[in-house]
């Protein structure tokens, strides 16, 4: 005896293609959705404003005067050139200690499991550590100089690079490492032919990481060391101590375009490297 | 192909001494194993007391159940991977070798990838190129040269890596299921494609693969393995001449060999 019900057809009527979104359909669904997001979050902040006492509304300063107290003053502009300067050194020059570092032990890590097994743990331990706790420990073995504030940015940034690469080292294609072998090709050859170019993208995706937080370490450690010309993390503490909050608002502007370029300049390096051949960059036009 | 090809009977075939070479090994014998046995550091038997002998020129193909060591095989002879038991006899510097995949290095195109054996093999620049351009033109990718393998079908792609292999001119090739992952439709234009390779640079053929009819078409001879640990229980020869025409694939003789392997696999499958 069969089981299977009686079927009952019912028609489904086709479905003609719609027509091609022209310029202005694609401008409401790709520029549009941002900015209407960004006029809605300038409303949050002028109402979130409206709600404050008037004597606290500085800590919310509106358009004009943030362009008037701030933005419109030479000596203002100046000062926030020279102090992103200070900060994107800081940021640069720790990121040229931890990268090479990083890449190094990723290697090290690929070649010899052990240490591997050795390192993994504390590379762990280290992103666990809160650095800005061990910041004072620094300021106290190090003094208030240029080098401890690399040294916090290197902190801050090394974690994501060896891992990285040795994630992306060890996802080389198994076939292909077998291919370089029949060949008798070392491991020098092997990593450099096939383990770097495969393990760069995601090495990249380490370095746009580290980028990030290497602009928000150099300000983290201004923060914490006032002495001598600092960069912008010590504007935003001298504007709250003057109590010029354009000011402050001006420099964590000026941060954010900072962290935001830093990360760009590392996509866009990456996408200009692999985009051509790697699965995840844009089809070639 | 002619009537008499196809009709020709398996015991006419003069090739049909394989049996009793393949339980010796022959000094000639471009690749010989000699009851090679191998275990895995765990104790699990891959291959149990494999003999087989390839005669130049030959085309060989090995049908068995998953995961019976039919690749075990090609890895050892190409030295990949050790065998514990037994002797292989072969010329590992002249070797071909085509995997699964068609493992291009994606941040390669075509040309690049082609040339990379011989790269590593430390060929010069320009002669590099020249082998390159003729292997390529020779698998039908002219025009794909910087192409990357992103880019490829995958039959291009496989062309491009049986490319890279053809270019160092092997006297032996093997190859480890390079079709298997193709459409129907693609996977018979290679068989006939690599033919003509074969008829072409006269290599000496190992092939695995699932397909019985594939085996059947390719090769001289067609070798039933056991499952796990892999021996070889049956070696059947194939008595049609080569170029093999895609008729073939429907004449009756045909059929009846596929057949007949194809009970001989059962029974690799079932005991």
């Amino acid at each position: 005896m069969t089981t299977a019900p009686v079927a009952k057809p019912r028609t489904y009527r086709a479905v003609p293609l719609p027509p091609p979104a022209n310029m202005l359909q694609r401008f409401f669904t790709t520029i549009m959705p941002p900015i209407l997001l960004g006029i809605l979050l300038v409303l949050l902040y002028w109402w979130t404003r409206a709600q404050l006492e008037p004597h606290r509304q500085f800590l919310m300063p509106d358009a004009w005067s943030l362009w008037t107290n701030a933005f419109a003053l030479p000596e203002v502009r100046a000062e926030l050139v020279d102090r992103a300067l200070v900060t994107i050194t800081i940021a640069v020059v720790g990121m040229c200690i931890s990268i090479p570092i990083g890449i190094v032990l990723g290697i090290i890590m690929f070649r010899f499991h052990v240490m591997e097994r050795a390192f993994f743990p504390y590379l762990v331990a280290l992103q666990s550590i809160p650095i800005l706790a061990i910041i004072p420990l620094i300021q106290s073995a190090l003094g208030f100089g240029f080098m401890p504030k690399v040294l916090i940015v290197a902190l801050f940034t090394f974690f994501a690079i060896p891992t990285t690469l040795l994630l992306g080292l060890k996802s080389v294609d198994r076939g292909v490492i077998d291919l370089f072998k029949l060949q008798g090709a070392g491991w020098p050859v092997i990593l450099r032919k096939a383990g770097f170019p495969s393990a760069a993208p995601a090495l990249f995706a380490g370095l746009r990481i580290s980028a990030g937080l290497a602009v928000i370490g150099a300000i983290v450690s201004e923060i914490f060391f006032l002495a001598g010309r600092g960069g912008l993390g010590q504007m935003l503490i001298n504007a709250k101590i003057d109590f010029k909050y354009e000011q402050m608002y001006a420099a964590l502007i000026a941060s954010s375009a900072l962290s935001i370029s830093v990360y760009l300049f590392f996509a866009w390096l990456g996408n200009k490297l692999f985009s051509e051949w790697h699965e995840s960059g844009a089809a070639p036009t | 192909m002619t009537a008499q090809a196809l009709t020709m009977p398996p015991e006419n075939d003069p090739a049909d001494t394989s049996n009793a070479r393949s339980e010796t090994g022959t000094a000639d014998a471009p690749l010989s194993f000699n009851h090679v046995s191998m275990q895995f550091p765990d104790g699990t038997e891959a291959l149990d007391n494999v003999s087989l002998a390839l005669k130049p020129g030959e085309f060989v193909s090995i049908v068995g159940p998953s995961g019976c060591g039919k690749s075990t095989l090609l890895k050892i002879a190409s030295g990949l991977v050790k065998h514990t038991a037994g002797t292989v006899d072969v010329d590992r510097n002249h070797l071909g070798y085509t995997f699964q995949d068609a493992t291009l290095l994606p941040w390669r195109k075509v040309m690049p990838n082609v040339e990379l054996l011989m790269e590593l093999r430390g060929f010069p620049a320009a002669e590099r190129r020249r082998i390159a351009k003729e292997q390529i033109d020779l698998v039908g990718l002219t025009g794909f040269e910087n192409h990357y393998p992103k880019r490829l079908s995958g039959g291009m792609k496989m062309r491009a890596s049986l490319a890279r292999s053809l270019a160092l001119n092997p006297s032996v090739f093997m190859f480890d299921e390079p079709f298997g992952a193709l459409d129907e439709i693609t996977r018979e234009r290679l068989n006939d494609e690599l033919i003509a390779l074969f008829m072409r640079q006269g290599f000496t053929g190992l092939f695995i693969t699932h397909s019985i009819p594939e085996a059947v078409y390719l090769s001289n001879r067609v070798v039933v393995m056991s499952r796990r640990p892999g021996r070889i229980l049956d070696v059947f020869d194939v008595p049609f001449d080569y170029p093999r025409t895609p008729e073939l694939r429907y004449a009756p003789e045909f059929s009846e060999l596929c057949g007949d392997l194809s009970v001989s696999l059962r029974a690799a499958i079932e005991n």
